[in-house]
């Protein structure tokens, strides 16, 4: 046997970066944060623009009042609570993929995890400007914490109102806890390879890590654990939102198939968000080898399932109007169907629990622009389900004498739509910061593949 | 104390090299992987991570702050609301719920700042970029005879490249 070779000192060893392999899936992934094309800057700037002039609207309105968002009686909340709980439904997707999806061991999150999580953050901090946004003195918004003030009188936790307050602002310190913690090693990878600035930026966000063995571990159970607490606040984020109305003794809210209708919604609306942005997103940056159809195609299986769920809450609503025999009930669900938002209640009827049962075919499922077009109407869908809720709800309540009508103001279509602006300016500069596939995971993948490989060919 | 560091492209090459130093007796083993690798880790340390109690801890911390939180206010002043009583268990239960999921969440994270070792900023020497591109480092402390062994021992097991690095 010949002797091996003597071992190199350490100054052969730091060599050029020429010297090593750089990983494929890391120039791939990385390439998506490397240069801005005007498409991009356009972008940008018109949802910067958007967002400043629902800021504008937001100036105007805190000094007029909500009247000029429409709000009188006996509809007081309008627009702005239906968009608050549209958002806080599309964040629900992020945790779905990241914590549930991890808890199966489902594989083909990853690829999709990362968007998710960011979109779940973005849609998180877009609802809870709502929040702030609905209330007729904003500058007493605070008045929701539980704070020492000088009266000694505490918040009352019986109100769904707090549960709220508890839940979002739990749910938006984890989901940011669960994008951050998970972006660490690929942080790394970028701080390994990027200069100037985003060296700086990069070093100092992934802190120390090297990927050690006990980085790796303490990484692994911090994702496992985080995991396991996030699933249960899921659930619980969208129930809560959901006895915001149940608890009230509203027609038409005062219901206990709302948690789980909620959630389902949730889920539905938040994966046909994550197909919205992401179907582009693939095209643009070229990135068909990392998310595939077949991603594209589970996440399809979700919202069919979710749809089924959301069209049996549907028709249990109307049935269990029908059968209480409770006539405020009956009449809100009749003009539910046939009343002044009869319009929105058959767009979401039709979006929502008819039209995604084309996902039963394989060949739709498959077909790339058919799921995007099908879910820019589910996320139309679910809009106006928020709307059909709250506002038929509250302009038909017991007393005919206090019926009214609602409709939607100049200012509440501007700051609705300056929130979906804030969302993408948000994850715009998302994508050209930090890597929006989460490279180490589809790494892991990678090197498992080539490990087998190896093996069949030995 | 010379250190000698392995390259490896794959992690069952990694993790046997690993498992069979450690059967030579060698303790001081630190590894570098690009992505998780239960094998590898498993191979170094088959404890699990300390990380675990820090959830325990916050998520107990949580649930004790939000029903002490919410019984003592109510209590503290004292306002009659729907005729419920001051101390109802089941809405604080939402409150606590919600502080056990939070103060476990960040607990859990600080447990990986602390455990995974995460504001030493500063590298190791034998660091490279290599680590976050597809190769695994294996550096072995040991003393300056034992060195031919391990060279061997970690070529033995497919190294691509074997380093000697004096401390």
């Amino acid at each position: 046997m010949t002797p091996p070779p003597p071992a190199e000192p350490v100054a052969a060893m730091v060599r050029p970066a020429s010297r090593y392999r750089d990983s494929k899936v890391n120039r791939d992934l990385l390439g998506v944060m490397k240069g801005t094309s005007i498409g991009y800057w356009a972008l940008l700037g018109l949802c910067v623009l958007m967002v400043h002039v629902a800021g504008g609207i937001w100036v105007y309105q805190v000094y007029k009042g909500l009247g000029i968002a429409g709000y009188a009686h006996p509809v007081f909340w309008g627009a702005y609570i239906v968009t608050f709980v549209f958002w806080v439904g599309i964040a629900h997707a992020g945790t779905l993929i990241s914590a549930i999806l991890f808890l199966f061991r489902a594989k083909w999150r990853n690829s999709i995890n990362r968007s998710a999580e960011a979109m779940t953050v973005f849609a998180v901090l877009t609802a809870a400007q709502f929040l702030g946004i609905h209330v007729g003195r904003m500058w007493k918004s605070y008045f929701i914490l539980p704070y020492p003030n000088q009266r000694g009188l505490w918040i009352n936790f019986k109100s769904p109102l707090m549960w709220d307050t508890f839940a979002i602002s739990t749910y938006a310190t984890i989901s940011i806890v669960f994008l951050f913690i998970g972006l660490i090693p690929d942080l790394a990878i970028a701080r390994d390879r990027a200069r100037g600035f985003r060296k700086g930026l990069y070093a100092a966000l992934s802190l120390g890590w090297q990927g050690t063995t006990n980085q790796w571990k303490a990484h692994n159970r911090t994702v496992l654990h985080l995991s396991g607490l996030a699933t249960p606040l899921v659930l619980s984020v969208h129930s809560v939102v959901s006895w915001d109305f149940a608890v009230a003794i509203v027609p038409g809210w005062h219901s206990t198939i709302f948690a789980p209708y909620f959630v389902a919604g949730a889920i539905f609306s938040g994966f046909a968000m994550v197909l919205t942005v992401m179907i582009p997103v693939r095209r643009i940056f070229r990135l068909e080898a990392y998310i595939t159809d077949y991603h594209f195609e589970n996440m399809s299986r979700f919202i069919l399932l979710t749809s089924i769920i959301v069209g049996y809450a549907y028709l249990a609503e109307f049935w269990t109007a029908w059968y209480s025999g409770v006539e405020a009930e009956q009449s809100a669900f009749w003009l539910r169907a046939f009343g002044p938002y009869w319009i929105s209640s058959w767009v979401m009827i039709i979006f929502n629990g008819v039209l995604p049962h084309i996902l039963w075919f394989k060949k739709v499922r498959t077909h790339v622009p058919t799921l995007f077009v099908l879910s820019v109407c589910i996320n139309i869908g679910m809009w106006f389900e928020r709307y059909v809720i709250i506002i038929s709800g509250l302009s038909r309540e017991y007393v005919p004498a206090v019926w009214g009508t609602f409709t939607i103001s100049w200012a509440e279509l501007g700051i609705v739509g300056g929130s979906f602006a804030f969302f993408s300016m948000f994850f715009l500069i998302f994508l050209k910061l930090f890597p929006i596939i989460a490279i180490a995971e589809v790494k892991e993948i990678a090197i498992h593949e080539r490990a087998h490989a190896e093996e069949g060919a030995h | 104390m010379p250190r000698i560091l392995g390259i490896y492209d794959l992690p069952g090459k990694t993790a046997a090299a690993i498992t069979q130093i450690r059967a030579r007796g060698y303790t001081e083993i630190i590894t570098y992987a690009p992505a998780p690798f239960t094998e590898v880790e498993d191979a170094v340390d088959p404890k699990p991570s300390g990380v675990r109690l820090y959830t325990l801890i916050g998520g107990l911390a949580g649930v004790v702050t939000g029903f002490a939180l919410t019984l003592w206010m109510a209590n503290d002043w004292q306002i009659a609301i729907g005729g419920k009583p001051f101390s109802s268990i089941p809405p604080y239960t939402i409150i606590a719920f919600e502080l056990t999921i939070l103060f476990g969440g960040l607990m859990t994270a600080l447990g990986f700042i602390i455990k995974g070792k995460l504001l030493q900023f500063k590298r190791h020497d034998v660091y490279h970029p290599r680590f976050s591109a597809e190769d695994f480092g294996v550096v072995v402390t040991c003393q300056s005879r034992d060195v031919p062994e391990l060279e061997s021992l970690l070529r033995a097991h497919g190294a691509m490249e074997v380093t000697l690095v004096e401390s």
